[in-house]
């Protein structure tokens, strides 16, 4: 009976799964196109400005750019990917149906890691092209990666779902795409910003984001970066939390 | 009556910032086996009514019990039951017509070979095979309407509740939907069913509940409340053209009569002088291009619960 359960666990969060991804299947060239515009030309108007630089410097800015399509994909897209279907009524279908709200929750969050992977991939693979270095890879990138997008997905769909409009979700997730782009320890040092946003971003999981993959691509796999995916876990689980309690899609 | 599936308490809602309550103190038991209509003008309450049968909303005061039991502690029982077509059928806008069968029928809890074979029959039934591969954004509104009909049918589902079926649609398909509405009811299913369609509702439906401005005015069997309405039949004219002046005064003689558009006409006649009457009107002075006689529909009661205080009909 329980094994029962398990099964039919999964099978909901398949098919809803599908659900999503078939709702962006005809577009999902255009979505993933226009989500990798952004990081490459970012990547190589820096190689235009920035001259020569040492490796460091050069591996954060093509992290940066790879948290950069993240965050484009992750938090700007899925938000107001998630703001249409909750204002267009979308929600009503699955909300008649008897499905498990956490089932439909993870289903926004797995869409929303699948559609931000192609482009953090071509971004990782087109700026070590761009600026000649090689980057460190090893197998224990790919959960870091998937923990990292993870937690930046919860954000997004933590927009898309408690804005009260689509208009706000539009302003609220370019602002923090901007924001938390260059206004954080994203593509540039922690010690390079204001002591204030310095403090604004040990709030926000992008720093965390941000120095697991520079750790992961620069010397692998070290306490620092379990210290650092430690608190991408949090974050995801805080988020989670919020979408859960905040969704009020039944009584 | 047999066994209530539902049973609404005292049931009110009021939106946030509402001046008004979307619904006010509705209170009455929906029974096994019974295909009830909601009818009500926009925005009388309907909407919100089902909203919170089916578990979407929670009653601001009053309680809704299903099976016995109130639903805000079970919606979970309440939704392996109920099927629901709403009106909107946007969240599948990008599925092709047989994903949203088989995808909601495996939501259901439908096994792959069960959602198949249901997916096959359902299209079959619609009439919609041709149309299996096609994205549900590119039907017609009514032909979107029909799948999404298809969803509430695909499953177990021992109660549907239907808002506004038969929108959209043609008048075939109208009848296909009143057809299935009907195989569903003597397969068992409970219909809970909201339309504006009055006309046609009042062929499946065996008992109506009349909304307006969030309160119930009337709940009862159609037959029991055509009886209280005029009893006097419904005899309606149209003649050939404009030019026939007169004929208000000359067929008000069998009764009460009022002008509906330029050239249609009715009259209420005591059944006694119907025939009388009708005799008369084939007269050639008349001018008559066609004329039908009805019995007091249930569109007439619906017109004259609006008419009266909230409570007289109840």
């Amino acid at each position: 009976m329980k094994m029962h359960s398990v099964i039919h666990f999964f099978v909901e969060l398949f098919i809803l799964f599908r659900i999503q991804i078939s709702i962006v299947r005809y577009q999902l060239i255009w979505i993933l196109g226009m989500a990798t515009m952004f990081p490459v030309v970012t990547l190589l108007f820096l190689e235009f400005i920035v001259g020569d630089m040492n490796a460091e410097k050069l591996a954060r800015i093509i992290i940066g750019n790879m948290v950069f399509s993240i965050l484009l994909m992750g938090m700007n897209v899925l938000a107001q990917d998630i703001s249409h279907q909750k204002f267009g009524g979308y929600f009503t279908y699955y909300s008649s149906l008897p499905i498990r709200k956490i089932n439909f929750i993870l289903s926004l969050l797995f869409y929303g890691i699948l559609t931000s992977l192609p482009s953090f991939i071509i971004v990782f693979i087109l700026g070590q092209q761009v600026y000649g270095i090689q980057l460190h890879f090893e197998l224990l990138l790919i959960p870091v990666t998937f923990i990292s997008i993870f937690s930046v997905v919860g954000i997004g769909v933590s927009i898309g779902f408690l804005s009260p409009n689509p208009q706000f979700t539009n302003v609220v997730s370019q602002f923090l795409l901007m924001f938390v782009t260059f206004m954080t320890p994203v593509m540039v040092n922690l010690d390079q910003l204001p002591s204030i946003l310095q403090w604004i971003s040990y709030l926000l999981p992008t720093t965390y984001v941000a120095n697991a993959l520079h750790g992961m691509l620069t010397v692998g796999w070290t306490t620092t970066t379990g210290n650092e995916l430690f608190i991408l876990l949090i974050f995801s689980y805080i988020s989670y939390l919020i979408i859960s309690k905040k969704i009020h899609w039944r009584v | 009556m047999g066994e209530r599936i539902y049973e609404l308490e005292h049931v009110s809602y009021c939106y946030k910032k509402a001046v008004q309550k979307a619904n006010d103190d509705i209170s009455f038991p929906i029974y096994k086996g019974e295909i009830i209509g909601i009818l009500g003008p926009n925005g009388a309450g309907k909407t919100t009514l089902i909203k919170q049968m089916m578990g979407q909303l929670a009653p601001t005061s009053g309680t809704i019990k299903f099976q016995g039991q109130d639903i805000l502690n079970d919606t979970k029982h309440l939704l392996k039951q109920v099927a629901y077509y709403s009106q909107e059928t946007f969240a599948l806008s990008f599925l092709k017509v047989w994903e949203s069968l088989y995808f909601t029928g495996r939501l259901r809890g439908l096994t792959r070979n069960e959602a198949k074979c249901q997916t096959e029959g359902i299209l079959e039934r619609l009439d919609m095979n041709e149309y299996r591969h096609t994205l549900l954004k590119s039907l017609s509104g009514g032909q979107r309407r029909l799948i999404g009909l298809g969803t509430a049918l695909i499953g177990h589902a021992s109660i549907m509740i239907l808002d506004e079926p038969t929108n959209e649609l043609d008048p075939l398909k109208r009848k296909l939907v009143w057809e299935i509405i009907q195989e569903q009811n003597q397969k068992g299913v409970t219909i809970i069913l909201v339309t504006h369609n009055i006309l046609e509702a009042e062929k499946v439906v065996h008992r109506v509940a009349v909304i307006n401005h969030g309160k119930l005015l009337a709940i009862d069997h159609v037959t029991k409340l055509k009886e209280r309405v005029d009893q006097r039949m419904r005899l309606e004219v149209i003649t050939q053209d404009e030019s026939s002046l007169h004929i208000q005064e000359q067929l008000g003689v069998f009764g009460e009569i009022e002008r509906m558009e330029d050239t249609k006409f009715r009259i209420l006649i005591e059944k006694k002088q119907v025939a009388s009457a009708i005799e008369s009107i084939q007269d050639d002075r008349f001018n008559i291009r066609q004329f039908s006689l009805l019995p007091p529909s249930l569109e007439d009661v619906y017109s004259k619960i609006h008419e009266q205080k909230v409570g007289e009909w109840l």
